[in-house]
């Protein structure tokens, strides 16, 4: 987060949960910054990484776990999906690069 | 059809079912890939934050790079 802050970058994390159990996950992790709502998924869809489960023969849509990289010009700078998503170190060395101003 | 081994049919179906029992949770049924790539413009969106306050991504333009890291869903290790 030091090398993120650093590189002029916030990060901002979005679910389908509500408000009020994201502002519960974030006091229980300890994050600073946002966490975002989208529960009715319609960011999900515009980045089309809605994806479908099946739990105990339901179907449920949920995001799939990807992060974006997205620069002081509004352009996507780096797309990863699924278990490189979970590795932050991507990501920063990423915002590292971009110009900070 | 008359069936030699009825045991082993028994203990394959069995088997078969304790497969299939260990995909019943959360099985991925539709993996769904973005279309954006880099290069691509982000599209704008305002959602609401942890404390109820909109947050629009084209706010940061011109101050701040962003790191979008969408996650499963809260209270998981998602």
């Amino acid at each position: 987060m030091a090398k993120l802050e650093a590189s002029n970058a916030i990060v901002l994390g979005i679910s389908i949960d509500s408000p009020a159990a994201n502002n519960a996950f974030a006091q229980k992790i300890g994050v600073t910054f946002p966490l975002l709502s989208d529960m009715n998924r319609k960011v999900l869809k515009q980045y089309g990484i809605l994806k479908m489960y099946n739990v105990q023969k339901e179907e449920y849509d949920w995001a799939q776990r990807t992060t974006f990289v997205v620069d002081k010009q509004g352009v996507i700078r780096q797309v990863e999906e699924e278990a490189s998503a979970i590795n932050p170190n991507n990501a920063v060395a990423v915002c590292t690069k971009l110009p900070k101003k | 059809m008359h069936c030699r081994h009825p045991k082993t049919t028994i203990l394959a179906t069995g088997l078969l079912a304790v497969l299939a029992a260990g995909h019943v949770f959360a099985q991925n049924v539709n993996v769904a890939h973005t279309t954006l790539k880099t290069g691509d413009m982000a599209p704008d969106f305002t959602l609401l934050d942890n404390h109820w306050n909109p947050v629009r991504l084209s706010d940061y333009r011109g101050k701040k790079n962003v790191v979008l890291a969408f996650y499963v869903l809260a209270f998981t290790e998602g």
